[in-house]
């Protein structure tokens, strides 16, 4: 392996290689495969004096609803072994607050801003693009057919192939902008899910969203989330993740990004080989801030050394011989 | 704000389960202001993922006998925790030279530009504090002792080994009035029993209650407030998912609609006047 690697590598007298690691998905282009993920970054802001946004390949907002949105009632987050729950709830500033209170700062930005879509029926999700089409400065939208934390809409449209089908293709009639659709992992085939949404115009697909979960008072025999179940993030879903990454990427050609569990470059390089063509960082801002940017240079500290573009790593998987080319199939 | 990893110069434990922690920020100190709080990290756990939330209980100068820089600036960063779960026992384990991750100074805090119109309206301060919720009263009480304020300690616990840090306050404050649930140490019960008949007697008085504490403690202490028309300020608890009012994790009910039902306890708060805050709690459903 380690004989074959090399010789796929450019020739070590090449010094000072200078990895190109700018990424393109349906032809919005980010100078680095790193982004942050919905729900965990804010609106950019909140974070502007920890670190240099400026560096980031993009930032994903909070989802955005058309109308503002209260959330569930607390308790909403909840730690478990090596990962987090969480059932917000989707608070947010709904879509014209969005436009006049938040995107003017994001356009300054070098990273690309792209808006996270939510809605509760379709003509809520077509409504909410329409209101955002206005908006100078967006990259590219991230429908949200996968949220597990509100009553309709949300993982009710993930779940269900021909909702799926239904939402995407009314979203990418309305849509401005390149339309990329989060997948839920809290279904039985994801690759099934990933071509639903390629068929019905998605330009790429963000996956996963949290797994639903669960975790109880024992003391007091109460669910410790208000809303009973909530997602579940953070380095304990990651190779369920990446394993989903993988599949959908060998399923479809619009271009994945990759997201679950993330926490550290060798993470971030796992699933760009598996066939993401970026990542998002999403639990790690939340208890180390600087994870997204060590990741940016560690990406391309790694790709120095393998002498690789980016897009030379990007499903670069190896696998065994006579694998099944249907990942699906165990 | 910043984000940095700090070293640990002391973690001294104290009677019951509690611990005085300290660590070394000459950046992050001279920061931090009243009622504020920090998020720390534990390192090197990849099971304990999120940071924890701590009040700010002092800020020091540095450690003496050293030479160090001519400044008496703070560089000491003191925390009083309890034991409570995973998080705090971690803590707890904590040695001096080991590193920590500090995220501060946090959140809205007692802020005199907010409150000294009314604590120069009042005779007294009255401070009000259910176990750890003490942490966040010391740095405020020194504030207001600078500024000539008199002021009063209402300390309850479950019993005499959760009250501590008393030794701290008697230079800052007139009397103090403490109170057990098992009788180990002051009345026998609540605070807020003597915190009602102080009020009860002194209804020609005029107070500003700080107050923090358990979720019901807050709740009788508010209520006890509004009673008597005091006005409150009240520091809340929650658990974080960041710190950083990004997660929105840690929101609790106040008056509004729409988005602005819920406030995070991180940005907004952790201090609210507790007229604005909606007490009745939600979601959970009670427990027999």
């Amino acid at each position: 392996m380690t004989t074959k690697a090399k010789s796929e590598e450019r020739p070590a007298h090449a010094t000072k290689f200078e990895p190109k690691i700018e990424t393109e998905l349906a032809g919005v282009r980010f100078q680095n495969p790193v982004l942050t993920a919905s729900g965990t970054f804010g609106y950019g802001k909140e974070f502007a004096h920890l670190m240099d946004l400026n560096k980031l390949g993009g930032i994903v907002v909070k989802g955005i609803s058309a109308e503002p949105m209260e959330g569930n009632p607390p308790p909403r987050i909840y730690e478990t072994d090596s990962g987090m729950l969480n059932a917000i709830g989707l608070q947010n500033v709904g879509a014209k607050r969005f436009l006049k209170e938040k995107l003017p700062f994001l356009r300054t930005l070098r990273a690309r801003c792209v808006v996270n879509v939510f809605g509760y029926s379709t003509e809520d999700y077509v409504r909410c693009l329409e209101t955002l089409n206005a908006g100078e400065g967006i990259a590219a939208y991230e429908l949200n057919i996968s949220c597990p934390n509100t009553r309709c809409g949300g993982m009710v449209y993930g779940n269900d192939p021909k909702l799926t089908e239904e939402v995407v293709a009314a979203a990418k009639k309305a849509a401005r902008f390149p339309l990329f659709v989060k997948l839920s992992p809290n279904v039985t085939d994801i690759a099934l899910m990933a071509r639903v949404a390629e068929a019905a115009g998605a330009d790429g697909l963000t996956l996963v969203n949290t797994f639903v979960g669960m975790a109880i008072d024992i003391e007091t025999r109460t669910p410790r989330l208000s809303n009973v179940t909530g997602g579940l993030s953070g380095p304990a879903i990651k190779p369920v993740a990446l394993r989903m990454v993988y599949q959908a990427a060998r399923a479809v050609k619009i271009p994945i990004i990759g997201i679950g569990g993330i926490q550290s470059t060798e993470d971030a390089l796992e699933f760009l080989i598996a066939g993401a063509r970026a990542v998002e960082i999403g639990t790690a801002n939340f208890y180390d801030p600087g994870t997204s940017l060590r990741i940016v240079e560690g990406v391309r500290k790694y790709c120095q050394r393998k002498q690789l573009h980016l897009s030379d790593l990007i499903g670069s998987l190896r696998l065994p011989e006579g694998t099944a080319s249907h990942p699906t199939e165990y | 704000m910043y984000d940095e990893i700090v070293a640990v110069t002391e973690n001294r434990p104290l009677t019951g389960g509690h611990f005085l922690l300290s660590v070394r920020s000459p950046r992050q100190a001279p920061a931090i202001r009243p009622g504020q709080f920090a998020m720390i990290r534990i390192l090197g756990r990849s099971d304990v993922l999120l940071r924890r939330p701590m009040s700010v209980y002092d800020i020091k100068a540095g450690q003496e006998g050293r030479q160090k820089r001519a400044s008496n600036s703070p560089e000491i960063i003191q925390f009083l925790y309890k034991v409570v779960g995973r998080g705090t026992r971690l803590m707890s384990e904590l040695k001096p030279g080991d590193r920590v991750g500090l995220l501060a100074p946090l959140g809205h805090g007692f802020f005199e530009e907010e409150y000294l119109p009314r604590a120069h309206e009042a005779d007294e301060i009255l401070h009000v504090a259910g176990g750890i919720g003490i942490a966040a009263l010391l740095l405020p009480a020194k504030r207001l002792k600078e500024a000539g304020f008199h002021q009063r300690l209402f300390f309850g616990g479950r019993t005499k080994d959760d009250l501590v840090g008393v030794a701290d306050f008697r230079p800052l404050i007139r009397a103090m009035l403490l109170a057990t649930e098992n009788g180990s140490m002051g009345y026998r019960g609540f605070v807020t029993r003597p915190l009602e008949d102080y009020l009860r007697k002194h209804t020609e008085k005029r107070f500003l209650l700080m107050v923090c504490g358990p979720w019901g403690m807050l709740e009788a202490s508010v209520a006890l407030a509004r009673r008597f028309g005091h006005p409150c300020l009240v520091s809340m608890e929650n658990r974080m998912g960041c710190g950083l009012g990004v997660c929105l994790g840690c929101c609790i009910r106040v008056e509004g609609t729409g988005h602005e039902a819920y406030q995070r306890v991180c940005t907004e708060g952790p201090v609210f006047w507790a007229d604005k805050v909606i007490w009745q709690k939600e979601g959970i459903p009670k427990t027999k």
